[in-house]
C-alpha cells in the first residue's frame, strides 16, 4: 500500500501537470515559443531521438567533469577550512563573492580567456558550483561529534586519521545535500556556457541557435529545454542512489 | 578463556602525578593549584558538583587541555608522549560511538588510528571483550541500534582493548538510568580486576565513588579545589553485595559529609 502510494502520487503529480499544459497551451492557443504543448515536444523528440540524445550526453559529460573537479577542490578547500578558523575566514568572502557573481555576466570573459571550446564550459561548470561544495564540506566536517574528536586525539590520532575516519564521513551529509544545488547550478552553467562557448555539441548549443529560429526552432528549443531538465531529475537520482549506499547509516535514511 | 579471572595478564598500570597544577579560562579559575599522586594500579575518583572543574582535571591529565601552572607526568613522562604511546584509555562521558561502524570495528577504533603504537599481542582480543561485556550478539550491529548502556560498554571495550596502563574516565555512566549505571560500575570493577590499570574516575554520584574507588578526592566547585583526600577501605575484589554493607554506607556517609551535604557547614 505504501509502496504503491509512493508511485502512484508522483505519478499523478506529473500526470496533471501534463494535462493542464497542454490544455493551457490549446485552449489559450499560446505562441509556440512562449510555451510549446508537451505533445508536440514528445513528436519533435521521437522525429530525431539520437540527436537530442547525443547532445545530451555531450551535456552530461561537461557537467560530470565540472562536478569532479569542483567536489575535488571542494573537499581540499574545505578541509584547510575546517582545519583552521583563519583559511575560513580567509576564504569565506571569496567564496561568496564567486557565489553571487552573476556568472551569465562574465562568460563571454571566460571565453575570451580561455578560448572556444569545452575548456571554458567546464571552467564554468566547477568555478560557480567549487564554492556550494565547498560551504557543504566546511559545514559537515565542522559537525563531526567533538567527543569523538576529543578521542582520537586521546591516542594522538594524526590530522590525516582524523579527517579520514571522522570528518569526512560526518561531512558526507552535507556534502551530498549540497550535491543537489550544485546539480541544479552545474545545469545551467553547463547549457549556458556550451551556447557560448560556440562548440559543435551539446544541448545549450542547439537550444541557442533554435531560440533565433523563426521556422521550427521552437520545437527544438523546447525539446532541448525538456531533455535538460530530464538530464536533472538524473543528476538528482544519482544522489539519492548514492545517499541509500553512503548514508545508510545516516537518521536521514532511516524509515 | 574467562577474561574475569585475576592475574591472568601481567600487570600494567601507571603512577600519575599533578604537581600544583592549575587551570584558569580566561579569567575564569577552573581549577586551583593542586598537588595529587595517583599510585599505580590505583583506583581514584574525583567526585564533586556539576561544573567543579572534574572534567578539567581530566582532560590536564590527558593533555587535552594546557595546564596555566604546574606539571603533570604519566610514568615520568609528558601527557603528549604518554598519549602518542597509546598509555591512555579515554572513555567520554557521550560514548561517541561513530555511526558509520559497526559496534566491533567501534570498539576498535582507538586501535585502529596511530596503530603503530597499538599493543603487538594485545591481552584480550575486541571479541572477547565485546563477550565479556555482553555485546556479543551485536558485534555487526549500528550504534543507533544499541541502548544507552549498551552503547557505554562499547566505549568501555574500545578504551580496554587498548591495554593502557591509564584509564580516564570521564563521567562515563552519568547520562544512565540509575539501574544501568549501577550495574555498569559492576561490570567495570569486574573488567579492570586482571588486568589492574590505574584509573581516574570522574563522577558526581556518591555510590560510584565508593564502590569503584581506593581513594576519592572531593572537589569543592569554583575554583575547583580539592578539600580533601577520603581512603576507602572496602575489601578487594569488590562484588555488588557490598553496597548492601555497614562499611559501604560508612563510606557514602563520609563521602556526603565532604561534599557538605546535609551540613550547615557551607
Amino acid at each position: 500500500m505504501k509502496f504503491l502510494r509512493s508511485v502512484i502520487a508522483p505519478v499523478t503529480g506529473v500526470v496533471v501537470l501534463l494535462l493542464v499544459w497542454e490544455a493551457a497551451v490549446r485552449i489559450f492557443d499560446i505562441q509556440r515559443f512562449v510555451l510549446l504543448a508537451p505533445s508536440a515536444i514528445v513528436s519533435e523528440l521521437f522525429d530525431d531521438p539520437g540527436a537530442y540524445w547525443s547532445n545530451t550526453v555531450v551535456t552530461a559529460r561537461h557537467m560530470a567533469i565540472g562536478l569532479t573537479v569542483s567536489l575535488l577542490i571542494a573537499l581540499i578547500v574545505g578541509s584547510l577550512m575546517a582545519a583552521s578558523r583563519f583559511v575560513e575566514e580567509a576564504a569565506q568572502p571569496v567564496l561568496v563573492v564567486i557565489l553571487v557573481t552573476p556568472w551569465v555576466a562574465y562568460m563571454t570573459s571566460i571565453v575570451i580567456w580561455l578560448d572556444y571550446g569545452e575548456r571554458p564550459i567546464l571552467f564554468l561548470v566547477a568555478f560557480t558550483t567549487f564554492p556550494v561544495f565547498a560551504f557543504g564540506v566546511v559545514g559537515g566536517m565542522r559537525s563531526a561529534d567533538p567527543a569523538a574528536r576529543e578521542l582520537l586525539a586521546s591516542v594522538d590520532a594524526s590530522k590525516w586519521e582524523v579527517l579520514w575516519r571522522l570528518r569526512l564521513p560526518s561531512a558526507l551529509p552535507a556534502i551530498l545535500t549540497t550535491g543537489r544545488f550544485a546539480i541544479a547550478l552545474a545545469l545551467a552553467a553547463a547549457y549556458f556556457a556550451e551556447g557560448s562557448a560556440l562548440e559543435p555539441r551539446g544541448l545549450g548549443v542547439i537550444g541557442r541557435r533554435a531560440a533565433t529560429d523563426q521556422s521550427g526552432g521552437a520545437e527544438v528549443l523546447w525539446t532541448t529545454i525538456f531533455c535538460t531538465a530530464a538530464l536533472g531529475i538524473v543528476g538528482l537520482a544519482i544522489v539519492s542512489i548514492a545517499e541509500r549506499v553512503l548514508l545508510h547509516w545516516h537518521a536521514s535514511q532511516r524509515a | 578463556m574467562n577474561i574475569f579471572v585475576s592475574g591472568t595478564i601481567p600487570t600494567v598500570s601507571a603512577v600519575v602525578e599533578l604537581s600544583n597544577v592549575s587551570k584558569t579560562f580566561g579569567t575564569v579559575d577552573a581549577l586551583a593549584p593542586a598537588d595529587l599522586t595517583i599510585d599505580g594500579g590505583e583506583i581514584l575518583t574525583v567526585l564533586g558538583p556539576s561544573g567543579c572543574g572534574k572534567t578539567t582535571l581530566l582532560r590536564l591529565i590527558a593533555g587535552l587541555v594546557p595546564a596555566s601552572t604546574g606539571s603533570i607526568t604519566i610514568d615520568g613522562v609528558g601527557a603528549a608522549r604518554a598519549r602518542a604511546e597509546k598509555r591512555i584509555g579515554f572513555v567520554p562521558q557521550a560514548p561517541a560511538l561513530l555511526p558509520w561502524r559497526t559496534v566491533r570495528a567501534n570498539a576498535a577504533l582507538l586501535l585502529d588510528v596511530n596503530s603503530a603504537h597499538s599493543p603487538a599481542s594485545p591481552s584480550h582480543s575486541v571479541d572477547e571483550l565485546l563477550e565479556a561485556v555482553g555485546l556479543s550478539e551485536f558485534a555487526d550491529a549500528r550504534p543507533d541500534e544499541l541502548s544507552g548502556g549498551m552503547q557505554q560498554r562499547g566505549g568501555l571495550v574500545r578504551a580496554f582493548a587498548l591495554d593502557a596502563p591509564l584509564l580516564l574516565m570521564d563521567e562515563p555512566f552519568a547520562a544512565l538510568d540509575e539501574i544501568t549505571r549501577t550495574e555498569l560500575r559492576h561490570l567495570l570493577t569486574r573488567l579492570r580486576e586482571p588486568h589492574g590499570a590505574t584509573v581516574v574516575f570522574v563522577t558526581h554520584s556518591i555510590s560510584e565513588a565508593a564502590y569503584l574507588s581506593d581513594r576519592v578526592a572531593v572537589l569543592s566547585p569554583r575554583p575547583g579545589r580539592v578539600t580533601s583526600i577520603e581512603p576507602v577501605a572496602l575489601d578487594r575484589p569488590r562484588r555488588p553485595e557490598v553496597e548492601d554493607s555497614a562499611e559501604f554506607f560508612e563510606v557514602t556517609t563520609r563521602l556526603r559529609r565532604a561534599l557538605g551535604i546535609g551540613t550547615d557547614s557551607r
